[in-house]
């Protein structure tokens, strides 16, 4: 047997966080991040699912017709997924992302300024009030992002781009550090 | 060509977000013969004007598009997601 072993740890793990006084990134928990896709022709779905997901601090997110983000910061036991996915059936569908996807967190009074660099997405509060997700591209990495408060967006990038988003992130913010 | 497509799903993204598939043709049946298939594969009018695509919005909501524009003065002049409207009656 091989002696070499895999370990899991944190996409982002050895990145320093940014904190000035108008731009911050940073990491935000690896806990859970559940794709749901709802059957062609479903109706409502969004509904099932805020019934479904108990009092867990979480969110949902909209990522495009009929597709949708569950997000917890804390890992959601095995029993209690196999639990919701059942309940999803036969509506909807659920796929667990949670090691596939990474999330960023971007604020600052400068962070749309910033963000704004990579992306064509209009991100003005009028535009993209809180609350609102997108999927759009963010220079060549395509990335899920959502305005948690006027100041601060949330980002869901696949893991592998997790790193080189980040890189550019911080380059973004630069002239604000 | 195009710069700004107004996606039903997702507003008006640049194209860089999209692939391009091609002529959004009526698909001949099954049972068509050879040349009807050969001519639906391989033969393009590409005409300088009107022409109707298939999209795909990769990095965007991920859904195929047709879009309507002009080859000529790169407007668009339509955009809607390829399941509205039924693929059959989509096809001759
Ligand atoms: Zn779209």
């Amino acid at each position: 047997m091989s002696e070499f072993r895999p370990t899991l740890r944190p996409a982002l793990g050895s990145k320093q966080p940014v904190a000035s006084a108008t731009f911050g990134l940073s990491t935000l928990p690896e806990g859970t991040i559940i794709h749901v896709l709802a059957r062609p022709g479903e109706q409502d779905v969004a509904h099932l699912l805020a019934s479904l997901n108990g009092s867990d601090p979480h969110a949902l997110r909209p990522v495009s017709p009929d597709q949708w983000f569950i997000v917890r910061d804390a890992a959601m036991p095995n029993q209690e997924m196999k639990g919701l996915f059942a309940a999803l059936e036969p509506r909807a569908s659920g796929v667990d992302q949670s090691h596939g996807r990474v999330r960023i967190r971007i604020e600052g009074k400068m962070a749309q300024r910033a963000l704004s660099k990579g992306t064509a997405l209009d991100l003005d509060s009028s535009a993209f009030p809180v609350g609102q997700s997108a999927v759009t591209l963010i220079g060549h990495i395509a990335a899920h992002i959502t305005r948690v408060s006027s100041d601060a967006f949330e980002i869901i990038v696949l893991r592998g781009f997790a790193e080189s988003l980040w890189d550019d992130l911080t380059r973004m913010g630069l002239e604000f550090s | 060509m195009a710069s700004l497509v107004p996606c039903p799903n997702c507003g008006r993204r640049p194209k860089e977000e999209f692939t391009i598939k091609g002529a959004a043709l009526s698909r001949p049946g099954a049972d068509a013969d050879s040349e009807n298939w050969f001519d639906y594969v391989y033969l393009r009018d590409n005409p300088r004007g009107a022409y109707e695509e298939y999209w795909h919005h990769t990095s965007g909501c991920r859904r195929w598009l047709v879009v309507m524009r002009d080859t000529l003065t790169h407007e668009v002049a339509a955009c809607r997601d390829a399941t509205d409207g039924s693929r059959s009656e989509r096809r001759k």
